[in-house]
């Protein structure tokens, strides 16, 4: 992963910092920093985010494509997750240095999305055993600035409430032969229902302490994190944690504590953001990347 | 100003994909109003443009000056009306034409064409590209309404913008539509609309346009008329679902000839076993129209009945009695034999109508005054079409082209509308245009479009033509073709060179220097395929300037050639083979009998002269090599009519006559045309088209053999060189003429020869001239074969560039299909042409007994051959309202008794010859047996009836004496 090298002194300076409750960029320990939202930037896709996180910056696509249903799950469509990380966001993932990472990003979204709350992934199912809606979820990192889980999460959710699924009918004749039909609307469509998707919270430990957040000097400075993944009736699906360091089982129930409390009114931030950029409909000015 | 359309589109694979197209607005885009100095001026060589003072037809509705708007199904149903000079000043919209060009590809080259026409003042308006016209499909509103607004809004900017042009007379923008519901609400917006029909019939001085006018039946008015003759079509997407599942069978539909109530249809596919399915019964044949594809269901075993002989022809004039019709259908029924019985099926939907506009006559209602008539196409397999018109007095007695409209389930016949007048039926003009209309021929003068693609004249060669060409201009060329030829594609020379060899050269009309390869031009070329020889009319493939001038290789003029030079030795072997683009110039240009003149004189010892002498002598060893090898020499009549050069009509019918030099020409024709195809070949073995003639089945020759055995001879057919020998070998002494008519018979038994791409096919034989490898390359003008072969050639020499259609096999096989089509339907319309003048010449010629031979011997009939006309004729032995006569047909020898005269092949016969025109739409020649005579048929008294059956005078006469 992206990294900054820091000295020691301005590590000790960060974690002082932190100590009082008090940032680098002036923010506390359980503040985000400011967040950018705005959907539908790619017109090619069925659903699409980009969200700017400090200098973190994440692009998301959700690709609608038809595929049949996993033998184990005949009635249910599924998600497929894969991260690009562009050597445009740091030298290192030049070639296939991002791969790691990418692998790593994917399979956590795996697991947040295991839980069988998170999105009903029956509404994908077309017809059972033969037909379903595959999500293709795909994550283009363009900016690491710290908090690539978050950032991600976020514009995943967004995303996912962008998507629109083109509405298709099964005709079915006499002898049972199965006909897909396209209705030739682009506006008849499903939406998905993204209340119950979580995001991710990674609460680094820093000293004594954990904050929420972390940009790259911060994680410079944190030797373990946990990373939850909450949704926004505040319960947790998963849960994970990450760097070298170790963590006590006390202080990982008050970071669990800390990030319930921050992801719910992080879920709720975002769906007021996107219903209210949903009220603009098409009159919206669209920003994109040249904003 | 950008924005972006969304759509999605269902792949081949069945994979759902969002396709976003980048969408640019303008403001640039002018209205086409020639008055209007608000828009900025329209880019040159876009048409005419709108009129600044309308001229078009007056209107009782508006009579002040408007342009016209129409919507797409309006577009789509009334072309007919839309393409009358009447109409002008018409806007068309982008949306209307996209439309149209999904849905109907014929309509929408039709539209195209009216556009270019700078007489019509029809404008094309990019409204979709128009920055204040364009709008986004709105949620909940279907493609189809979105259009429907998207014209609207157009009608409305256009009436704004025509107001704020400040002339003394506002221009009003008037919507036609057809559509009850969007004409509704394009009132509501304050746009003057009206349906066609309103429009049409306030034309004060074109009344009779509204005969032309497409019956597109209201849903509101089928319910009306409430008997339901028809079962309901089912619609195409279960029609798909069930082909591909085999429930259903989809062909080609083609109705019966002689039967209306029985038709066959041609499954598509591989599928060896019910290839081929009877449709029997009006309701089974559920209002499909000859080669419509249709899909079909076979019906139970049971219920399978064998082709009927019984010969029916709808005459009915009263048309919904349906009851009659059930009673014909139980006639065909009795007739069935038990191993005869074949797959049977019905009509359960359309896939695709093929209806075009069909030449036929009126046939007058019978309550005076009324509007509905039926119309009888000439194609006795077409339905009779219903149309509506006032003008039934008129049309009465003259050919008219029909189109159908449509085809209501409760209607015993389709609904159609006038289209054209051709003129009174019988008149020379008339019958060729007919006779082109039915055989497909595209005849219409070339199109502006394609005419621009012309060199501009006065022409001459530039340096640039001089690069790659040789300059051939010293060589003493000379042309021979049959007189008052104008359009010369071949020239030839010869000469001693040094060594005492002999160089031959055959110059080609370059025509494909003109024609360049994806242009208009080279479109319509390859659209018509080949130029059509009618008796007194000429169809060119390509326009006069290149046929008749540009490209004809006429006498002291430099013209550009493809030449084909061989050098040969005195056995006629050749040496070395050269092709190259050159630069010829003929010195003479000749007719076969003038080149055979100088060639027998003794007096004449020209350059010219020697060159043919050498050329016939050549000619004269390769035709004779060609023979060894098994080449057929086969032999057909061909009819030759003096015309008078007044009138126009034949006075004399004469049987071709060849003479030695045009087998000489022939000849090096050949030489050329398999030196060019080996080279192709060699060059291009995946792409190069070739022509073959494929080795016909044995048993196509059973009937040569017998009847050759009736006469004591023998032919073998197991080789061409066998078959070729025998034919040589059979004569008789004193039956000088069985030679020729064997050769008629020979001719018979014969493959079609086709075109084909070497890469898709590897059968190369022909078979007639007995080579392994044979194409076409020296008649660009009037073949287009022979266009892609010279460009074929010219990459293969390096003289020309390639282009990625010349190396596609999938389109070149394409192209072939259509160039045998092209070809098929240009001889049985030369067939046709000849067929008519033919009649022509026996009505002034009246009644005439002539000598014949028997050809064929059928069951109920004898073929005889006129040799003094080269005419063909059937003589029947049944007739209407008469006893048949005691008929008894021996299948072995093969002979027919006659009561008690028993005929054979090749028996002389004498035959009165006369034409019935008791059919106005289908006269024909009629033939009687007069000698031998047959007892009981009386061929006088025959005569003498259908005599007084033609003369009403002397009819009258009789009456009077009662």
């Amino acid at each position: 992963m992206a990294s900054v090298v820091l000295s020691e002194a301005e590590k000790l300076y960060i974690v002082h910092g932190i100590q009082e409750d008090l940032r680098v960029d002036g923010r506390g320990c359980e503040d985000y920093r400011c967040a950018e939202v705005e959907t539908d930037v790619v017109s090619n896709t069925s659903g699409s985010a980009r969200v700017k996180l400090g200098h973190t910056d994440i692009l998301v696509g959700v690709k609608a494509e038809m595929g049949t249903p996993k033998l184990e799950k005949p009635d249910e469509g599924y998600l497929e997750f894969f991260v690009d990380c562009s050597a445009n966001a740091t030298p290192e993932f030049e070639g296939r240095g991002g791969e790691e990472l990418g692998t790593e990003i994917a399979n956590t979204f795996y697991r947040v999305f295991s839980s069988e709350s998170s999105i009903d992934l029956k509404s994908l199912c077309i017809n059972p055993r033969e037909h379903c809606w595959v999500l293709y979820v795909d994550v283009l990192l363009l900016e690491c600035g710290g908090n690539l889980f978050d950032a991600i999460s976020i514009a995943v959710k967004a995303a996912l409430f962008n998507t629109r699924i083109p509405k298709v009918r099964i005709l079915e004749d006499e002898e049972g032969s199965k006909e897909i039909e396209l209705s030739d609307d682009p506006y008849d469509c499903i939406r998905l229902n993204v209340d119950d998707v979580p995001c991710i919270v990674t609460l680094s430990k820093i000293g004594y302490r954990h904050v929420v957040d972390a940009t790259l000097q911060e994680e410079a400075c944190s030797l373990a994190s946990l990373l939850i993944s909450v949704t926004s009736k505040g319960a947790l699906t998963s849960m994970k944690k990450m760097g070298k360091g170790s963590l006590d089982p006390e202080s990982i129930f008050e970071m669990m504590e800390t990030g319930r409390r921050v992801g719910k009114s992080l879920h709720i931030a975002l769906q007021k953001i996107l219903d209210e950029e949903e009220s603009l409909g098409t009159s919206r000015q669209k920003v994109g990347f040249l904003g | 100003m950008l924005t972006s359309r969304t759509f999605l589109k269902r792949t081949r694979a069945g994979a759902v994909v969002k396709v976003v197209r980048e969408h640019y607005l303008r403001e640039d885009i002018p209205c086409g109003a020639a008055a209007c100095r608000l828009c900025p001026p329209r880019p040159a060589g876009t048409g005419r443009g709108l009129e600044a003072q309308p001229s078009g037809a007056a209107s009782s509705l508006c009579p002040g000056p408007h342009y016209l708007l129409p919507d797409t199904n309006l577009l789509l149903h009334q072309i007919d009306i839309l393409e009358d000079p009447v109409i002008k000043n018409v806007i068309v919209l982008q949306t209307v034409l996209q439309e149209v060009r999904n849905r109907s590809a014929p309509v929408y080259k039709r539209i195209r064409d009216v556009i270019q026409n700078p007489e019509k003042h029809f404008y094309s308006f990019t409204n979709e590209h128009h920055r204040e016209t364009y709008i986004q499909q709105e949620q909940g509103e279907s493609s189809n309404d979105r259009n429907d607004r998207a014209i609207r809004v157009a009608v409305k900017w256009y009436s704004e913008h025509l107001k704020k042009i400040e002339d003394e007379e506002k221009i009003q923008v008037i919507f036609l539509t057809n559509d009850r519901t969007n004409k509704e609400k394009a009132l509501e917006e304050g746009i003057t609309a009206y349906t066609c029909e309103e429009y049409i019939k306030s034309l004060i001085a074109n009344p009779d346009l509204v005969d032309r006018l497409a019956c597109v039946s209201d849903e509101g008015k089928e319910i009306e008329s409430g008997k339901i003759i028809f079962p309901e079509h089912i619609p195409l997407s279960k029609l798909q679902q069930g082909i591909k599942s085999g429930v259903y069978l989809q062909g080609t539909y083609r109705a019966s000839r002689d039967n209306y109530l029985e038709a066959t249809v041609w499954v598509h596919g591989d599928a060896e076993e019910n290839k081929e399915i009877i449709i029997q019964g009006l309701k089974h044949l559920n209002r499909a129209v000859h080669e419509d594809i249709v899909a079909v269901e076979l019906l139970a075993k049971d219920e399978w009945v064998a082709p009927s002989s019984v010969i029916l022809q709808d005459d009915g004039q009263n048309e919904d009695d349906i009851e009659n019709e059930e009673e014909k259908e139980n006639i065909l029924k009795t007739s069935v034999n038990k191993d005869m019985l074949r797959p049977t099926g019905k009509v359960v939907g359309i896939i695709k109508r093929n209806w075009r506009p069909f030449c036929g006559m009126l046939s007058k209602s019978q309550i005076k005054e009324a509007r509905r008539h039926l119309f009888t196409p000439a194609d006795r397999r077409i339905p009779r079409i219903r149309i509506e018109t006032r003008q039934a007095d008129t049309l009465e007695g003259q050919r008219i082209i029909v189109a159908i409209d449509g085809w209501p389930r409760n209607s015993r016949y389709p609904n159609g509308h006038f289209v054209k007048n051709l003129g009174s039926a019988g008149d020379k003009e008339t019958e060729t245009e007919v006779l082109l209309l039915e055989h497909d021929v595209p005849h219409q003068p070339f199109s502006q479009g394609v005419l621009s693609f012309l060199p501009k004249m006065p022409w001459s060669i530039t340096e640039q033509d001089m690069k790659y060409r040789e300059d051939l201009r010293h060589l003493y060329v000379c042309s021979v073709d049959p007189p008052g030829c104008t359009d010369i594609d071949d020239a030839l020379h010869c000469r001693e060179v040094e060594n005492g060899n002999i160089e031959v050269g055959v110059h080609i009309a370059d025509v494909s220097h003109f024609i360049r390869p994806g242009n208009a031009l080279d479109e319509e070329s390859a659209k018509r395929g080949t130029t059509v020889y009618l008796c007194e009319k000429r169809i060119d493939m390509v326009p006069e300037l290149l046929s008749s001038n540009l490209c004809s290789l006429r006498s002291n003029v430099d013209r550009l050639a493809f030449s084909c030079i061989w050098e040969m030795n005195h056995k006629a072997e050749i040496l070395k083979t050269r092709f190259t683009k050159s630069i010829i110039n003929s010195k003479a240009s000749l007719t076969y009998a003038e080149a055979q003149m100088r060639i027998d004189s003794t007096t004449m010892n020209d350059d010219i002269t020697t060159s043919l002498r050498g050329l016939n002598k050549l000619a004269k060893i390769l035709k004779k090599k060609r023979i060894d090898n098994g080449a057929l020499t086969l032999s057909s009549p061909e009819v030759r009519f003096h015309m008078d050069s007044e009138t126009h009509d034949p006075i004399d019918l004469q049987a071709k006559e060849l003479k030695e030099t045009n087998s000489m020409v022939e000849e090096f024709m050949l030489l050329a045309n398999v030196s060019v195809a080996q080279k192709i070949y060699e060059e291009f073995p995946e792409f190069a088209l070739l022509r073959k003639h494929p080795a016909p089945p044995p048993s196509n020759y059973d009937i040569l053999v017998k009847a050759a055995k009736s006469k004591n001879l023998e032919i073998k057919t197991d080789s061409a060189k066998a078959l070729a020998e025998s034919l040589d070998k059979a004569e008789s002494p004193e039956f000088p003429y069985l030679n020729t008519l064997l050769r008629i018979l020979t001719t018979r038994c014969m493959m079609q020869a086709v075109y084909f791409c070497s890469g898709m096919d590897n059968d190369f034989h022909h078979y007639g001239l007995a080579s392994p490898i044979y194409t076409h390359f020296t008649s660009p003008i009037r073949r287009y074969a022979d266009i892609i072969v010279h460009r074929l050639l010219a990459v293969a020499i390096g003289a020309d560039s390639t282009y990625p259609e010349l190396t596609d096999k999938h389109k070149l096989a394409d192209m072939c299909k259509n160039l045998n089509y092209r070809h098929k339907m240009a001889q049985y319309a030369q067939r046709a042409s000849v067929a008519f003048h033919t009649q022509l010449f026996f009505k002034s010629k009246g009644i005439v007994n002539e000598d014949a031979y028997i050809l064929f011997v059928r069951k109920n009939a004898v073929v005889v051959l006129i040799p003094k006309y080269g005419l063909e004729g059937t003589v029947f032995f049944e007739e209407k309202g008469k006893p048949t006569p005691r008929l008894d047909y021996n299948n072995e020898v093969p002979s027919l008794t006659v009561e008690d005269t028993t005929l054979h092949v090749f028996d002389k016969v004498k035959v009165n010859i006369m034409l019935d025109a008791s059919n106005i739409q289908h006269q024909k020649i009629r033939m009687v047996l007069v000698e031998p005579k047959i007892v009981e048929n009386d061929v006088p008294a025959n005569l003498s009836t259908e005599i007084s059956s033609k003369n009403e005078p002397e009819k009258k006469k009789k009456k009077l004496q009662k």
